[in-house]
């Protein structure tokens, strides 16, 4: 199958929505494709192959592609196409001395296609409109954010005209937040990173108060901590959330995502108005939990590496090995939390922890 | 904590003869042929093969004498001097050897010790405590092992091992009391033009699985001077060998998930670096030596992952250890023959703090001023008391 063909099949694929049926066969078929594809038109990609001692000819089922880690996106470009093409360049967080990995996009439909056919299906599945409120820059803000390009399409496609960026270039004030989100009367969707929200939070308990956000409302947080403000759990951060904002458990959700891939994942509580943990797979993306050493899936309920086969990624590598560590549960999966550098690595210093790496 | 006034009750054992000599026999137990310390330890430390701790601790400790600590004990406490009365020692890491000197040395110096293992290694601690007081009731007796964080502050001193987060953190609790730490650091190996590059690729290999590359002392990179043009990639491919002997005399131990995924993910960064060439153990995450095209920087290497760096001349080697700076601590070396003074000279500006012969960077000598401090003396308080007659 040559790419445009792959891209057409996926297409319409998406456009099935989120409960088309479930097709292993249709999976397989495009995986295997696209794997030949971005292991013929990728360097860095093929060079990883031949050091793992695979190629198309040994892949006979997308369990067999290989992953590509997260850090490797630091690399090498991982990209299909000549530089000359890209139209996007999403790069990972990271201090200006780190390098950042990269996901190049030549066109956007796809991810464009994949983005919004998850966020309503699991952000706005009730409603064609919502006033948005994000907690978080805009995309013309932050052009090499996933992240702002999500909400920022997502605004595009599913908010109203009063819909608010509250945080800019300069960062943001939450008072002027809190004033916006109180003045409100239309049911909002309240999205942004979780960091942001526990600024939000703070600022509430500092000043002693609590808002009613309306009946409708929703909250979709996402993105971790990095750092940037104390770190709470998710059961934490959404019961935090539910008693501040006077948003039900039930319209509280978790988005879990990656620069380095098209798809997100989503909790389905708005769906199922029953709060859940555990991630919903798009039909077109698979995910694992593997054993890093041999690469296996680890036994049910056990704890290992999310590797992510996405064919969304048309652009780069389909196979991404995340640095997270999960658990599968149906097609579902639960994230456990980030792999950190063991304590029984010794004394060395963790390779993160370096600075000035040229 | 009442455990900190027995232990300050205990340190009347510790005259200078009877702890040296004490802390001798023990570390000779350990080291001696069929020791039933090292037996229970390989058996038991669960992250290293037991061959490698059997080595490890055997080889390390080969120094570590009566002699030696009598000597580091005069060079230090030269003059009468303040001891504090206990010292709580914070362990870090998963290296037997470095728990065991940071155990003796506070002893060595007449401070009775208050240790809290590391969680990673919780029983190297502990037996060397029990194989102290098997050999010196009295002298066993002013070291407990806890893990009360109080210690931390009601000791008169401590000792510190772990991240620069952490270190930060005890430092600003200790206060005024005195307060040494050991960050985590990196070290390296350097290779010149003076040596058979079979040779010091069997040196490097013991350097590297020793202690399967985890320790502050593991070569996290290897710089070759690749002069001429070639010896570099002789280095890596002679590597490659010796790291496949040694996995049978010397395997490697378990990598827990997080640390199997690093490792896979620094294979994968030097598969897909832009001219490195890759050599791993055949279906195995034993081993892989990265030969890299000598213009980068790559992640430093951890389980025995190595990466060889070309470099052109001696002051290229400068060069990349510069921005290290802060972080570098020892640079095991071969093959520099006259130029070592000029390596030493680079080595001190980029804060490095041990230079020793490849092949023996897990083996620091008691005596080291490990990152550059004295072992002893920032522990002590001198008084100087002039005279009135001037």
């Amino acid at each position: 199958m040559t790419r445009a063909e792959i891209e057409r099949v996926l297409l319409a694929w998406i456009a099935e929505g989120l409960d088309a049926k479930p097709s292993e066969e249709r999976f397989e078929r495009l995986a295997l494709a696209l794997f030949r594809l971005q292991w013929e038109s990728g360097a860095a990609y093929r060079k990883l192959c031949a050091a793992f001692g695979r190629d198309p000819r040994g892949v006979r089922h997308w369990r067999d592609i290989p992953a590509v880690p997260t850090g490797a996106f630091k690399e090498a470009r991982l990209a299909i196409f000549p530089p000359s093409a890209t139209v996007r360049t999403f790069r990972t967080s990271g201090s200006s001395t780190a390098a950042r990995g990269a996901l190049e996009l030549d066109d956007l439909a796809l991810y464009d296609a994949s983005l919004e056919a998850t966020f309503r299906a699991f952000v706005c599945p009730d409603l064609e409109r919502i006033r948005f409120a994000v907690l978080a820059p805009s995309a013309e803000d932050a052009p090499d954010s996933s992240l702002s390009y999500m909400f920022s399409r997502a605004v595009a496609r599913m908010g109203t005209p009063a819909s608010r960026f509250l945080v800019g270039t300069d960062g943001w004030d939450p008072d002027a937040a809190i004033a916006e989100l109180a003045g409100t009367r239309d049911p909002l969707a309240l999205v942004g990173t979780a960091f942001a929200f526990v600024h939000l939070l703070d600022r509430l308990a500092e000043r002693g108060r609590g808002l009613a956000l309306p009946a409708g409302t929703r909250v979709m947080e996402t993105g971790g901590f990095k750092g940037r403000s104390r770190e709470l759990g998710r059961e934490e951060l959404h019961d935090a959330i539910a008693a501040a904002l006077g948003v039900p458990r039930a319209r509280i959700v978790n988005q879990y995502g990656m620069c380095e891939l098209a798809s997100q994942f989503y909790e389905p509580t708005l769906r199922t108005g029953v709060p859940s943990d555990v991630k919903r797979v798009p039909p077109w993306v698979r995910t694992r939990a593997v054993d890093p050493t041999s690469g296996l899936d680890v036994a049910a309920g056990e704890a290992g590496v999310l590797v992510h086969y996405d064919l969304a990624n048309v652009g780069s590598v389909l196979a991404v090995q995340t640095s997270d560590l999960g658990e599968m549960e149906g097609s579902g999966f639960r994230v456990l939390g980030r792999l950190r550098g063991a304590e029984a690595r010794g004394c060395s210093l963790a390779a993160d922890a370096l600075l000035g790496t040229p | 904590m009442r455990e900190l006034v027995e232990l300050a009750g205990a340190r009347g054992a510790l005259e200078p003869q009877r702890v040296t000599r004490a802390l001798a026999e023990t570390f000779a137990r350990w080291a001696a042929p069929h020791s039933s310390e090292r037996a229970q330890l390989s058996r038991d430390h669960g992250i290293y093969s037991p061959p490698v701790i059997e080595r490890g601790i055997e080889l390390a400790l080969a120094g570590w004498t009566e002699h030696a600590l009598s000597a580091l004990r005069a060079r230090e406490l030269a003059d009468p001097c303040w001891v504090p009365p206990v010292t709580a020692v914070w362990l870090a890491g998963s290296i037997p050897t470095a728990a065991f000197s940071a155990l003796a040395l506070p002893l060595l110096a007449g401070s009775a010790v208050y240790a809290k293992p590391s969680s990673a290694d919780p029983l190297s601690a502990r037996l060397f405590a029990e194989s102290l007081a098997r050999t010196d009731p009295a002298v066993g007796a002013a070291l407990a092992v806890g893990g009360d964080a109080k210690a931390l502050d009601e000791a008169d001193a401590v000792v510190a091992h772990g991240s620069d987060a952490t270190i930060a953190a005890i430092r600003v609790r200790v206060g005024a009391r005195p307060f040494l730490g050991y960050g985590h650091k990196l070290s390296l190996a350097a290779v010149g033009p003076a040596v058979e590059p079979l040779v010091a690729a069997r040196r490097l290999a013991l350097d590297a699985a020793l202690w399967d590359g985890r320790g502050c002392l593991s070569p996290s990179w290897a710089l070759c001077v690749d002069s001429p043009r070639g010896r570099a990639a002789e280095l890596a491919r002679a590597l490659a060998s010796a790291l496949e002997e040694l996995e049978e005399e010397l395997p490697r131990g378990r990598l827990d998930t997080a640390e199997a995924a690093e490792l896979v993910e620094l294979r994968a960064r030097a598969a897909v670096r832009e001219g490195t060439r890759l050599e791993m153990a055949a279906g195995a995450s034993t081993w892989t030596v990265a030969l890299e095209s000598g213009d980068v920087r790559p992640p430093p290497g951890i389980f025995r992952f190595v990466s060889i760096v070309p470099v052109p001349d001696l002051e290229s080697l400068g060069g990349f250890c510069g921005p290290l700076a802060p972080q570098l601590s020892c640079i095991g070396h071969a093959g520099f023959g006259i130029e070592r003074p000029r390596l030493a000279e680079l080595a001190a500006a980029a804060g490095v703090s041990r230079l020793c012969p490849l092949g023996r960077m897990q083996l620091p000598p008691l005596d080291w001023n490990h990152d550059g401090q004295p072992p002893l003396r920032p522990l002590l308080r001198w008084l100087d008391q002039e005279s009135p007659e001037g």
